[in-house]
Formats: structure tokens, C-alpha cells, sequence
């Protein structure tokens, strides 16, 4: 099955695809979907499938980016088209910036700072409509963390801080969320009960969706501020994606589980001890994350509309213009719009 | 001698707009998603198939087109016709180093501002001077640390760099 959100091709059943003639086919038993090259930036692969170098070399002349999971829904690569925008000034900007301590902090703290104000717009929404219980880590957020990052701080402090925010964000969760989807605590590699599926799965899309964004800019992906820059993983797309998460990856999820479009019974699998989304729970997800991804919003810097997609790629904007020009790097705020 | 560097879409930007240059002369050059530049592309591509002599490379100048008379460059629209006038000058100027002596002429596909649609200018000592001091001036400006501030105004709204500048 083929399905065509946007300008991402999501493919999740097994199959192969090839270049036919100026198009690209994808063919199993069912049959051939042709997918025009001119309407994608990237195609992510959720199943097996077979491709070959004639396909690769034909997509990475459009620049389309292809991203590979796995069975159990984990990231497990990039086909990374040869670069089209490269810029050396900007490759050692990026790499000072990395070196002077100054400059990294000062993206470190930005980056932390907006995951806070991202978490606090998110669950505003339920103290608004009468979760009281929620006040305390609403207050935390908006006034402790920051003072916290205000101070003189080093890198090692500054993950201190970014856990202990996503702790007590993880912590809340039962408070917010229906009981079947009761969380004890988050779980990555493999995720242990049906929620931190849906998150580790959540926020392995948006890290590859970030991935195609920032190919979108003169960024070097490798080098990262916040994520160690360690070598083989595209660890500027961690730090980029951090703020996001909360308006992307956990909204759509307490949407889904709240307004019961994700029920743990019907959309995972049991043999699996619920601790993997089926092929149905899987597409309503990736639908609501698009959704989400594709809303258009307001934004305040730019007076214009835009999506939230495409506010990843402003963001890697935003931290070209401190790197060039010294404008101070402010990640995109679920509360300013910007 | 004119330095190597500077191509005709450089000095078209540094006219236009000296932001836009800076960013483009260091490489920051984003990716344009706008329908203006992709029909810009296809009628560049559409015109250069029609006359036979397609485009040229001298150096790292490109040339549309080249006649007996003239050198053309052909515009979509008459929107900046200055900074294509500058344009055309530098191509001029350097053909005429290499001994081609040609009259420039523009061709606009859709005329907006002006009424007419093929524009004429011819490479005078006083422009030569004067282009002279313009490549000067925009070597010392691409090699500056930072670029200018962004100034906001109608002409960029169609803009590849409009998200970058108002970020």
C-alpha cells in the first residue's frame, strides 16, 4: 500500500521500486502505483522493500530523500542524495559555533528553553479545560527552567535540565491521558507498552522529517550543538527536531488516544504485547502526523502562512542567521508563532 | 582586466538588491520554490531551443544568446530592468575583451512597466568606467564579514530569500 500525504510518499507494504521511464513505479502483487517524481521530497519506506542503484540515482537527481524503518517501527537509515547546497562558509561557521563555547551554549540553552515553552503551550490546553492537577509542572516550566538555563551553566547541566524537563513531562502523563494507555515510564529500545511505541515511533518520523528539512538548507548535518555530533547519525536533525516534538509528536498523540482514534485492543499488536503498532494503528498515526505537519499557521516573523512542516526548515534558518549574521537563535515558539 | 569572480547574476543582484547579493556571492543560495523562477527556467529553455545558437560560456559568464549584431538576454519580466542593463554591460565588456564587439538588447516575454518589449544598450567609454568602479566596489562588499540588514520592502515579497531575511 502506497499513500500519498503531502509531499511525503509513505510505503507500507512490501514491494519494490524502480524507475519507469520518468516516474517512479512501485510494484508487489497487486500491482504497479506510479508515483510523478515532481510532486516528492521523500518517500519513507515502512516495510520491506527492494530497490536498485538506477532508482537511487534517478531520485537523487530530484533531491528526493528516502528513509528506511524497520519492522518494529525504529529509524534505521537515510539515502541521502548527493548534496545540491553546499556552502564552506557556512560549514566552518557551523563547526566555530561548535568550538566556541559561548556560541554553543547559547543554542543549547535556546533549544531547551523553547522544548519548555512547547511543553507548557501543550498542556496548557488541559489546565484550561480543568485539569488543576496539572499546575504545578505548568508553573515549573514557565518560571523555574528559565532561571535555570539563565544561570552560568555548562553543556553537562544544560542535559540536566532538558531530562528532568521531559521527565516531568512523562510524568504527568496519567493525569492527561485515558487509562487504558497507563504509562509507568518511558522506554525507548524496544519500547515496552503501546504509549512509548507511539512516542518512539513519533519521534523517529519527525527526526527523519527534519532530516529532509535541513537538506533543504546549507546545514551540515552532522554537526550538532545540544547531541553530541557523533559520527554516522544526523545529530543537528535531534537538535533541530527537540522543539517539535511536543507540537507535533505528543499532541497528535493525546489527540489519538483521547478522542479514542488510537485504542490499544484494535491498533497494536497483541502478540507483541500491545508494544507495537499494527499496520492500521500505524497509518491512522502517520495520517494524524501529517495532519499536523501540514496545518497552516500565522507566522508572526514572517507575516505570512505557513505549515509547521515547513517551519522545521525556517528553524534551520533561523540558526544559519546566528551563525552568519549573530542573530540570536530562537526556536520555533508554539506560543509566539514564531 | 574584470576579476573572475563576478558573474552577470551578481552584479544584476548588487543592483537590485545588495542583501540578496551578499548571500549569493558566499553561496548561500536557497532553494527556490517560487513558480516565477521555475516558469523563468522553462522559458529560458523554450527560447534557447527556438534560435539555434543555444547558450554560451565564456568564462563563467553565460550568454542566451548571440547574434551578428547582438547579444541577447532574455528576461520573463521587465520588473528590474536596471539591474539586467548592468547585467548585459558586464557581458559586453567581456566580450569585448576577447575581441567581440556586439550591441546589447534584452528581450522581456511579458511586458509590465514599460510598453515595449526589446530594450536596446550599447557598452559607451562612460559605462565601461563606470562598471569598472561597480566591480570594484562589489568585490570589496562580497568579501565583507556579514551581509547588510534586511530592509523589508515590495520587491521581496517574491523573493527566494523572503523566509531567510524575515526569520
Amino acid at each position: 500500500m502506497v499513500f500519498v500525504i503531502s509531499k511525503t510518499k509513505y510505503i507500507t507494504s512490501m514491494g519494490e521500486l524502480k524507475r519507469k521511464d520518468n516516474s517512479i513505479v512501485f510494484r508487489n502483487e497487486k500491482g504497479n502505483t506510479y508515483i510523478p517524481i515532481e510532486g516528492i521530497r521523500e518517500i519513507v519506506c515502512l516495510n520491506e522493500i527492494k530497490i536498485n542503484t538506477k532508482f537511487l540515482d534517478y531520485i537523487s537527481r530530484f533531491g528526493v530523500v528516502l528513509h528506511f524503518f524497520n519492522y518494529y517501527g525504529q529509524y534505521s537509515g537515510t539515502f541521502y542524495p548527493k548534496e545540491n547546497l553546499i556552502s564552506g562558509k557556512i560549514k566552518v561557521k557551523q563547526v566555530q559555533a561548535y568550538l566556541d563555547e559561548n556560541k554553543r551554549l547559547n543554542i543549547c540553552k535556546s533549544i531547551v528553553n523553547g522544548i519548555a515553552i512547547n511543553i507548557h503551550e501543550t498542556l496548557y490546553h488541559y489546565y484550561k479545560h480543568g485539569n488543576k492537577d496539572i499546575k504545578d509542572i505548568l508553573d515549573w516550566l514557565r518560571k523555574e527552567v528559565p532561571i535555570l538555563l539563565e544561570k552560568e551553566i555548562n553543556i553537562k547541566r544544560i542535559l540536566f535540565i532538558e531530562g528532568l524537563v521531559w521527565q516531568r513531562f512523562y510524568s504527568i502523563f496519567n493525569k492527561i491521558l485515558k487509562e487504558e494507555f497507563v504509562f509507568n515510564k518511558r522506554v525507548k529500545r524496544p519500547p515496552d507498552n503501546p504509549l512509548n511505541a507511539l512516542i518512539s515511533f513519533g519521534n523517529s518520523v519527525i527526526y527523519s522529517k527534519t532530516i529532509t528539512q535541513i537538506y533543504g538548507t546549507h546545514l551540515d548535518q552532522s554537526i550538532s550543538y545540544l547531541h553530541e555530533p557523533s559520527e554516522g547519525r544526523f545529530s543537528l536533525s535531534l537538535d533541530i527536531s527537540e522543539v517539535f516534538k511536543p507540537v507535533i509528536v505528543f499532541k497528535t498523540i493525546f489527540d489519538c488516544v483521547n478522542n479514542r482514534k488510537i485504542q490499544v485492543d484494535k491498533h497494536f499488536n497483541k502478540k507483541l504485547n500491545y508494544c507495537l503498532l499494527n499496520d492500521e494503528g500505524r497509518n491512522i498515526f502517520i495520517t494524524e502526523l501529517e495532519k499536523r505537519l501540514n496545518s497552516v499557521f500565522v507566522h508572526k516573523g514572517l507575516n505570512r502562512k505557513t505549515t509547521y512542516l515547513n517551519a522545521i526548515k525556517l528553524d534551520g534558518y533561523k540558526l544559519i542567521k546566528y551563525l552568519v549574521e549573530d542573530k540570536k537563535f530562537v526556536p520555533f515558539s508554539l506560543k509566539e508563532m514564531y | 582586466m574584470i576579476s573572475i569572480k563576478i558573474t552577470g547574476t551578481i552584479i544584476n543582484y548588487y543592483i537590485h538588491c545588495k542583501r540578496q547579493c551578499w548571500l549569493f556571492g558566499n553561496r548561500i543560495n536557497l532553494e527556490d520554490n517560487s513558480e516565477d523562477v521555475r516558469i523563468g527556467k522553462i522559458l529560458h529553455e523554450i527560447k534557447s531551443q527556438e534560435s539555434k545558437s543555444s547558450e554560451i560560456s565564456i568564462d563563467n559568464i553565460k550568454i542566451d544568446k548571440i547574434t551578428g549584431e547582438y547579444l541577447v538576454e532574455l528576461k520573463k519580466s521587465d520588473a528590474d530592468l536596471n539591474s539586467t542593463k548592468w547585467q548585459v554591460l558586464l557581458y559586453l565588456k567581456k566580450l569585448k575583451e576577447k575581441g567581440i564587439i556586439r550591441k546589447g538588447k534584452i528581450e522581456v516575454i511579458e511586458k509590465k512597466k514599460q510598453d515595449k518589449k526589446i530594450h536596446y544598450v550599447e557598452l559607451t567609454q562612460e559605462y565601461e568606467e563606470e562598471l569598472d568602479k561597480l566591480l570594484l566596489d562589489i568585490e570589496k562588499f562580497l568579501s565583507s564579514e556579514k551581509p547588510p540588514i534586511a530592509e523589508r520592502s515590495s520587491k521581496c515579497k517574491k523573493c527566494a530569500y523572503y523566509e531567510y531575511c524575515n526569520i
